[in-house]
């Protein structure tokens, strides 16, 4: 069941309404993005890259490569020291402080260590999504029941979240980032605390939540997923986003500086 | 609510500390609400008591009797002699204090007890009282103002020791909510984070810990205004009798408007040092 759209999480700031121009634009840009924890040793350098609406994107490479950075500077845990990073036309960086929870409701994020808060349900940590943007309960229950079925926990809602294996945790946060059927679901890491057969399972609900529309930013240093699942790679190296031309499989791993 | 619930000990203790902190505060504050009906009564009692001379024979007594009955604003004359003086002090006293039993019987003496007007202002009452000092009977006339007034110095000095416990209780109250809401705040910080990543606003995340602390405060001055009415009830039982003879009225718990006001207080003082205590929540 679609969500009126009246009920829809918009991006806004300052009072000013959603543009529908921006459903012509491409979801995400990164222009020239910068940023640096130490001074010298930065970890995006000028970094470009262009995400398209209903794309699968697997961004990669090595540890410090700066894949949680990027993910950070997009849902504004951290600020760019220099560039623009455009989402839905906007750009994140100069949102007002206000304006924030607007922009993560328009983000579904899924992280390493599940982020669930173990001693809430299931229910509770999915419906909370909800609950923020003030929808009435009896849809939240509707919404929540349908996607605890879409991630394969049916029935499952009423268990504590601590309770549950890494695998099933992981499955309730990636309910949680869809629930609320945001514009990009950013995914960091999140199968790096699973077992690799519940890596695939989960990377197959992160391909069926791309398969209903979604745009999917996917980091992963797991080279695995990839061949798994070809889609388009990102690398980043060097503080630079690179796009990984599709190769016939035995070239794959070659083209790949990891 | 269900931080409450889920960190019950934690709140529970916290509300412990608020009951004796509001506890001092209407403890004081039902001494000088009886303090304050004391004196009123006492200012108000129109009462003065002629004292007379040793040598004052009865035809003086009388014919200063029928004096007295013929001034304005004096309504009723009472003569009381020695020995009723002795009695009225109260043959306890006397008991337990074997040196006063010593006392002859006309170390107490007799008087002329006037009720005058409620309506009397204090310049006329002294003028009254001038002009019977002159009279050749009257040793002197008592009409308690000294004794109004001392109460008057003890009742704002107890109103400004009140104000003083007013100001440490708020204290107190604002390092007890904002010291549990930290803690409380450290120990949700997940439950906060996830809510931040959620697109939830700061004034969402904060309302519950708001939600507590006024709770709390409120639960703290509730328990202490029902601990007083406990101990209060308790202890007139027993010796109401012995106070209103001693100072002529019973005392009285603090009146249900200061009670609702307190336990007001104690809960905006809560909400107060929780927002205080929230009022950063990270920038993750």
């Amino acid at each position: 069941m679609d969500l009126p759209e009246r009920l829809r999480p918009m991006l806004r700031a300052g009072g000013s309404r959603f543009s529908r121009d921006a459903a012509s634009r491409p979801i995400l840009v990164f222009e020239g993005v910068h940023k640096s924890y130490r001074h010298g040793s930065p970890v995006l350098r000028g970094m470009d890259l262009v995400i398209e609406r209903g794309e699968f994107v697997f961004v990669t490479g090595p540890s410090g490569a700066g894949k949680s950075t990027l993910l950070r500077l997009l849902y504004r845990a951290e600020l760019v020291d220099d560039g623009r990073i455009l989402f839905l036309g906007r750009d994140v960086a100069r949102l007002r402080e206000d304006a924030v929870p607007f922009l993560r409701r328009n983000l579904g994020i899924v992280f390493q260590d599940f982020k669930l808060v173990a001693s809430w349900t299931v229910y509770e940590n999915i419906a909370i999504v909800l609950e923020v943007v003030g929808l009435p309960q009896r849809l939240i229950r509707t919404r929540v029941a349908e996607v605890l079925e879409r991630v394969g926990l049916a029935g499952r809602g009423e268990d504590r979240a601590g309770v549950l294996s890494g695998g099933e945790q992981q499955r309730v946060a990636i309910a949680r980032a869809i629930v609320g059927e945001p514009a990009l679901i950013l995914a960091d890491e999140p199968t790096g605390n699973l077992d690799p057969q519940l890596a695939v399972d989960i990377l197959g609900l992160f391909g069926e939540v791309h398969e209903t529309g979604a745009t999917v930013l996917f980091a992963t240093h797991d080279r695995t997923l990839l061949d798994v699942r070809p889609r388009r790679v990102v690398v980043l190296d060097d503080g630079r986003a690179m796009d990984v031309p599709e190769v016939v499989e035995d070239e794959y791993d070659n083209r790949l500086p990891l | 609510m269900r931080g409450l619930v889920r960190e019950w000990r934690l709140h529970v203790l916290s509300i412990c500390s608020l009951v004796v902190a509001f506890a001092c505060l209407g403890a004081a504050l039902l001494a000088v609400v009886n303090l304050s009906a004391l004196e009123q009564r006492w200012a108000h009692a129109g009462r003065a008591s002629v004292y007379l001379k040793d040598n004052a024979n009865e035809h003086d007594v009388q014919a200063l009797h029928d004096a007295l009955l013929l001034v304005p604003h004096i309504v009723g004359v009472r003569y009381v002699s020695s020995v009723e003086a002795r009695a009225e002090f109260g043959r306890r006293e006397l008991e337990m204090h074997g040196e006063l039993a010593g006392l002859p019987v006309d170390a107490f003496p007799s008087s002329l007890e006037i009720d005058v007007a409620q309506d009397l202002t204090d310049a006329e009452l002294a003028d009254i009282v001038h002009k019977m000092r002159e009279l050749p009977a009257v040793d002197d006339v008592e009409t308690y103002r000294t004794w109004t007034d001392r109460l008057a110095k003890l009742l704002s000095g107890g109103v400004m020791a009140s104000g003083v416990l007013t100001i440490v209780v708020l204290g107190a109250v604002l390092a007890v909510v904002g010291s549990t809401m930290r803690l409380a705040l450290q120990r949700r910080r997940l439950e906060v984070e996830v809510l931040k990543l959620v697109g939830a606003t700061d004034a969402f995340v904060r309302s519950p810990f708001v939600l507590e602390g006024t709770v709390e405060g409120g639960a703290g001055a509730f328990g202490a205004v029902a601990l007083l009415a406990c101990l209060f009830y308790l202890v007139r039982g027993r010796v109401d009798v012995e106070v209103a003879g001693l100072i002529g009225m019973a005392p009285t718990f603090l009146p249900w408007p200061m009670a609702l006001g307190m336990i007001t207080l104690g809960a905006a003082l809560g909400a107060l040092a929780a927002l205080l205590s929230v009022r950063t929540l990270g920038t993750s």
